[in-house]
């Protein structure tokens, strides 16, 4: 009886996957492959929206994996799809730290002679350059923290005294930073403050000063490496019950790796009373140009941030597979100011400080 | 359990004369006893007395209401999990399942003209309503538990590992709906956040939030479930032995089902606070908030043994994590010495809660 139900019940999920199957698109060999490092971040989620509607209007078959935030899951993802037959993986790698992961997925790309183009999440030239069908499509990821730090510092300079509201001559800020080992974080987390203080100096003002002089790091970081809205939210709230207007070492400025940690530091700061109709606003930054960043910015609660254009890394990336499939030239229709070398295309940022 | 209650019966005055009695080792064994009882305790002010020497602004009034704020929003989730454990059994679904109803009650409640708002015609729906609805799927979420750990016999781990996974691959098909294409949810409406972050008092010149009150409500609410109803002495009975609660006419499989319907239903509570105390909600939202609620339950004395537990020492055990949160930022320690100082909390914790038990035997 037990065996009867067993087999009963491997027939029923063996008819509930190929039903899955044949909603999704047809399931052939030759699809191409999509592997997102996590579908829970939301600038990721707005590429694969892009990269799925494209593709559909393309015609192209294809198979999204969620590797949530495992390097191990997504290796055997890869091994999975070359084995069942893929024409091209397009890889969100996981692990940035070090060069293994993505030569680890070359190498695999490599044996079974299908090109393999990485996105977004930074890949070494060594890696890229080591087989000639692999492409980077990313964003110069020092750019970021670059064009955020030289924003800021634009910023203060037009607004310093409303800025400095102990009226101390310098700017104490606070840095969220989105997760310990990653490079767009670690460079955002330098740049954002060294191209800041750079302008400051330039125009004869002090550099930025971190609110809490004792802490030698310069940063508070999201503990679960998560980039999260709640970490900042939890941090702020600390922070401000520390420091206030009255005590006269109010935080001043607010800067963050990503928008979510942007606005969850708003959160904790319209529950102080700051950021909100009628209260004093501290100037926050963040990065990505989330809807709902884009909107505090509209609506004065948050200051500026710096927009990673998730569409045209959708489209750069379905014009590489349609390179690849028709065997044109890698970097056919693709804008060449964008592209470096052999190996790689920047998309590039846009500061956004509303419309 | 009559040991017991005769020694809680006796007066402070009476266990003097006692302690008067006893020869000298009895004495000092009697003292070290007490210590390690109460080391939680005494760790603790320990632990609030060295913060407040090297930073003062640490005993200041706005550092107290971060504090007790902090442990109001991270109270219910704490409160429902409380009761799988004196279950003898844990809930590894409550972090998805806040996840989740902070996303639904995001969505809900986003303002009218929000530029991406999920569900363009709805307008903004009534609080109590919205409230209603994610109250009932973190109870339905509950119900799915409670039915399996009770019909099947199968561990909650097992079981809320498989409604965690479950209930985040929900979350992530609903942050698709329309054209949210997995963003994070924004944009809320007033009426909303005041309800949740507005001011409910101000003393001096810092602002307490109204969760606080609903923590306080909440806790008051679980308070009289655990101890002045027939449901919550079941639940225990359940706790330190189901045959014998079953022998003496309990409804052990209905116990179990309610257990991790209520508990279910504080996740909903917790996802309601939690979407507008932290305004923008997206995948991550909750994940590993159970890891945090079942250590402070653990540190507040409920044992993974079954059977015992007091909605007290959960206060304790969500103050404690809280504290030592602040704590570590007031004094600009690194954020992973938090890892090895929860950790060191929590061993020392069960350690301390299981010798007792080895005592007994």
């Amino acid at each position: 009886m037990k065996k009867l139900l067993a087999a009963l019940l491997a027939v029923l999920f063996v008819f509930s996957f190929a039903a899955c199957g044949s909603a999704q698109g047809e399931k052939k060999a030759g699809e191409v492959s999509v592997f997102y490092y996590t579908f829970s971040d939301t600038y990721i989620s707005s590429v694969r929206a892009a990269m799925d509607s494209f593709l559909k209007s393309k015609n192209i078959a294809f198979n999204n994996y969620d590797a949530n935030g495992n390097q191990t899951t997504q290796t055997e993802q890869v091994q999975t799809a070359i084995a069942k037959g893929s024409s091209m993986l397009i890889v969100n790698v996981v692990d940035t730290g070090s060069n293994d992961a993505a030569q680890n997925i070359v190498n695999l790309a490599k044996a079974a002679n299908i090109p393999v183009v990485f996105f977004n999440r930074s890949v070494d030239e060594s890696v890229v350059s080591s087989y000639d069908k692999c492409v980077f499509v990313g964003t110069d990821y020092e750019m970021a923290g670059h064009m955020q730090g030289k924003m800021i510092g634009e910023y203060l300079l037009a607004n310093y005294a409303g800025v400095d509201l102990n009226n101390d001559g310098k700017i104490s800020y606070v840095m969220f930073k989105g997760q310990e080992g990653n490079m767009e974080a670690i460079a955002r987390t330098q740049y954002g403050v060294e191209d800041c203080d750079a302008v400051l100096t330039a125009a004869g003002k002090p550099a930025l000063e971190f609110y809490d002089a004792s802490n030698s790091n310069k940063y508070l970081v999201d503990q679960d490496g998560l980039w999260s809205s709640a970490a900042a939210t939890n941090y702020m709230s600390t922070v401000l019950a520390q420091y206030s207007e009255t005590n006269g070492n109010m935080v001043e400025l607010i800067i963050a790796n990503n928008d979510e940690m942007a606005l969850g530091a708003i959160a904790a700061l319209q529950s102080a009373g700051y950021n909100k109709d009628g209260g004093k606003v501290i100037p926050v930054f963040g990065v990505d140009a989330t809807d709902a960043a884009k909107d505090a910015i509209k609506n004065g609660t948050m200051t500026g941030t710096i927009k990673q254009d998730a569409e045209g890394m959708a489209q750069v990336l379905v014009q590489l597979t349609e390179n690849f499939r028709d065997g044109k030239a890698t970097f056919e229709n693709v804008d060449s100011a964008n592209v470096i070398g052999t190996w790689r295309v920047n998309i590039p940022y846009a500061t956004y400080i509303g419309e | 359990m009559s040991e017991i209650n005769t020694i809680k019966k006796k007066t402070l005055g009476d266990r003097f004369a006692e302690f008067k009695a006893m020869s000298g080792a009895d004495k000092r064994r009697a003292v070290g006893g007490v210590l390690i009882n109460n080391a939680m305790y005494i760790i603790i002010a320990i632990a609030v007395i060295f913060i407040a020497i090297k930073v003062p602004a640490f005993l200041g009034l706005p550092s107290i209401v971060n504090i007790i704020s902090l442990t109001a929003a991270k109270l219910p989730i704490a409160l429902g999990i409380g009761g799988c454990i004196v279950l003898t059994g844990t809930d590894i679904s409550a972090g998805r399942c806040v996840g989740l109803t902070a996303c639904i009650a995001a969505s809900l409640l986003q303002v009218a003209t929000y530029s991406n708002k999920m569900f363009p015609n709805l307008g903004v729906m009534p609080l109590w309503l919205v409230f209603l609805i994610v109250v009932a799927v973190g109870a339905l979420v509950g119900l799915v538990n409670g039915f399996f750990v009770a019909k099947f016999k199968l561990h909650p781990f097992i079981v809320t590992l498989s409604t965690q996974l479950i209930v985040f691959g929900t979350v992530l098909m609903y942050l698709m709906i329309g054209t949210n294409n997995g963003q994070t949810l924004s944009g809320l409406d007033t009426s909303y956040t005041d309800f949740v972050r507005g001011t409910l008092f101000t003393i001096g010149d810092v602002a307490v939030p109204k969760y606080v009150l609903y923590a306080v409500i909440i806790t008051a609410i679980m308070w009289v479930i655990w101890n002045k109803t027939a449901f919550g002495k079941n639940m225990f009975a359940v706790g330190s032995n189901e045959e014998a609660a079953n022998v003496s006419g309990v409804n052990v499989f209905m116990t179990i089902v309610l257990v991790f319907v209520l508990a279910g239903a504080m996740y909903g509570v917790t996802g309601f606070i939690e979407g507008a105390r932290i305004a923008s909600c997206s995948a991550n939202t909750g994940l590993n908030y159970e890891c945090d609620a079942i250590a402070a339950c653990v540190i507040g004395g409920v044992s993974f043994v079954g059977g015992t537990g007091k909605i007290s020492g959960i206060v304790i055990g969500v103050l404690l994590l809280q504290i030592i949160f602040a704590g570590l930022n007031f004094l600009s320690v690194s954020a992973n010495m938090l890892y090895i100082i929860k950790g060191l909390i929590i061993l020392i914790a069960c350690a301390i809660d299981m010798r007792k038990y080895l005592v007994r035997k």
